[in-house]
């Protein structure tokens, strides 16, 4: 395929309002891009917000070919195979069983409930951070701390064992400085945790998510153990980690707009709603760092011919979306290069859509909501104290450090 | 052409033209209505398509389903008699419904 100059895809990390501007050229240009991974083959990227919104409300994309191992998941790395057991990889009927157990423990009146606790522990981790003072690492004394801190109390592991998660968590999406040795022990070592846990909570029942799930099979007769570990593994790795990376690119974003930053300031109850969906859109770009454009979700495959925008997606065809370009789309967002925490209308897919629109999506918002508001009304002061700093050991180059003071 | 009219929580009313076989949900999304997101699309597990539909109406749709049901137990805005999950709502040729919108969806 000839590309119209300006239009190319994939493209290297250039500034953020260049980037904007390249994604802009691409989707008045086409709707998608077929794009060869270092690993599994072609996959179209589709970078056009209402196509993207098209194929995932289409039940004609499947992932079965993946979770049987028919394909290869077309992705930059090999796909560990742990993950290819979950939620993630299940077509109905059987998603929707696993998913019905699992989102009323997650559903928006039960994350209402939660936010009064999210207050409170963001609270003790802030006072925790006056009263030690000088330079603060806001990563793990902050970001990491309130998302893993409700995770385990969904769940019902106890957060003391938060370390463990995290080492497990940035396991599975290593890509260097582990050797593949090393990343089966720890997911060994995941797998044997959460099952003692489970036979647990089977014996003596609480009031969390892991019991429910033991339990489900008294009712139901079908889930079995083999069935709760991966929903299990499927929130341990989706469930912390892109919450505390999206807190702390608020956070920074937050401290590199200060127009944006006071207006927060002035009401940040009334702003943290659109504000998180406003970092959740445009969060990395609003930090200054450059932005690349390459890859998306994780890919679905086509189970028939399907034309959507013009463009033929074949049978057999892998399809991702471009998450990115989805949410800088100029037919989509109105001046998608602008950090706008106030924008009414906010139609991001970071969170995907359809199906397997993510599950944890009330508690993601609420956290950054919750995460973003309390620290600006305790410290006002907020400022950075040094630079940032991104780990290339894992896939997704999450911020491993940010230090602050006030 | 099928018309659906959405109040919002303040009052304020945006009445838009729907395609047949649309559900109120789709006919929301589509237009740029706030407060339906629908992140679901339309697959009953996400709960942020409650809307109030007016009474005059209630007979006009099929009864709430049963995952419909658990949904709305689960719904931001607590639910009332009359709470719809808006993607359920299909809308035929010429019909005219009116919903209300709730306070939150999330
Ligand atoms: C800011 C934080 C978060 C972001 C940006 C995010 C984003 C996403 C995205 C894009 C997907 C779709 C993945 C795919 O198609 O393969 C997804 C799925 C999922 N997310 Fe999240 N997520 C966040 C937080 C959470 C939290 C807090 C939880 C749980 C407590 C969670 C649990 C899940 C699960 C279980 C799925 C799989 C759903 C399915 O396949 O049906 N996520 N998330
Ligand atoms: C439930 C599970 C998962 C969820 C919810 C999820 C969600 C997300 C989200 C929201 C992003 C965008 C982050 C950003 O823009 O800063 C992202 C990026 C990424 N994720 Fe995942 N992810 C999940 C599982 C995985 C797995 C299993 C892998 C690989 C083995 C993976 C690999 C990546 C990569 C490589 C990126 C960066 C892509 C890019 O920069 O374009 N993710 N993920």
């Amino acid at each position: 395929m000839t590309t119209t100059p300006g239009t190319e895809y994939p493209f290297a990390p250039m500034p953020p309002a260049e980037a904007v501007e390249h994604l802009g050229r691409i989707i008045a240009d086409r709707p998608m891009t077929k794009m060869t991974m270092p690993y599994g083959g072609d996959v179209w990227l589709v970078h056009r917000n209402a196509a993207a919104r098209e194929i995932l409300s289409d039940r004609r994309f499947v992932r079965e070919p993946f979770r049987t191992g028919e394909r290869v998941v077309p992705f930059f790395v090999p796909f560990p195979d742990f993950l290819r057991g979950t939620l993630q990889f299940e077509d109905p009927p059987q998603h929707t069983k696993l998913r019905k157990l699992v989102q009323k423990a997650i559903s928006p009146k039960r994350v209402r409930e939660m936010r009064d606790s999210a207050v409170a522990f963001a609270n003790e981790l802030i006072d925790g951070m006056i009263d030690r003072g000088g330079v603060r690492d806001l990563v793990p004394e902050y970001s990491l701390s309130l998302p893993i801190e409700m995770l385990s109390n969904l769940l019902g592991v106890p957060s003391s064992d938060r370390e463990k998660f995290e080492r497990w968590s940035s396991s599975t999406l290593a890509v260097a400085g582990k050797s593949d040795a090393e990343v089966a022990a720890d997911m060994a070592e995941l797998a044997a945790y959460m099952t003692d846990l489970i036979a647990e909570r089977r014996e003596e029942p609480r009031d969390d998510l892991l019991s429910a799930l033991a339990h489900a099979r008294d009712r139901d007769e079908t889930l079995t153990d083999a069935e709760i570990l991966p929903i299990a593994f499927i929130l341990i790795v989706g469930g912390f980690d892109n919450t505390a990376t999206f807190l702390s690119t608020g956070v920074l974003a937050l401290l590199s707009n200060d127009e944006q930053r006071a207006q927060f300031a002035a009401d940040p109850d009334g702003l943290a709603a659109t504000t998180a969906e406003e970092v959740l859109r445009h969060g990395g770009f609003a930090t200054g760092r450059p932005a690349g454009g390459g890859g998306g979700l994780v890919p679905f495959v086509a189970t028939e011919d399907v034309v959507v925008d013009g463009q033929l997606i074949a049978k057999g065809d892998a399809v991702s979306i471009d998450l990115t370009a989805a949410g800088h789309d100029p037919t989509a967002v109105t001046e998608p290069a602008r950090f706008d925490i106030a924008r009414p209308d906010n139609p991001h897919l970071t969170l995907s859509h359809g199906l397997h629109h993510c599950l944890g999506a009330p508690l993601a918002r609420m956290e950054l909501q919750v995460g973003l508001a309390e620290l600006v009304k305790r410290i006002p002061g907020l400022r950075l104290a040094g630079e940032p700093v991104f780990s290339r050991d894992v896939l997704t180059q999450p911020m491993t450090s940010l230090p602050v003071t006030w | 052409m099928p018309k659906v009219c959405y109040t919002q929580p303040d009052g304020t009313e945006r009445v838009v033209e729907a395609e047949v076989g649309d559900s109120v949900m789709q006919a929301a999304v589509r237009n740029g209505v706030p407060g339906i997101l629908g992140q679901c699309g339309g697959s009953l597990s996400c709960a942020t398509c409650h809307v109030f539909l007016d009474e005059r109406h209630a007979d006009d749709f099929p009864p709430v389903g049963e995952d419909e049901d658990d949904m709305l137990d689960v719904a931001a805005t607590d639910r009332a008699d009359n709470s719809r999950l808006s993607c359920q709502l299909v809308l035929a040729a010429g019909q005219e419904v009116h919903v209300t919108i709730p306070e939150t969806q999330l």
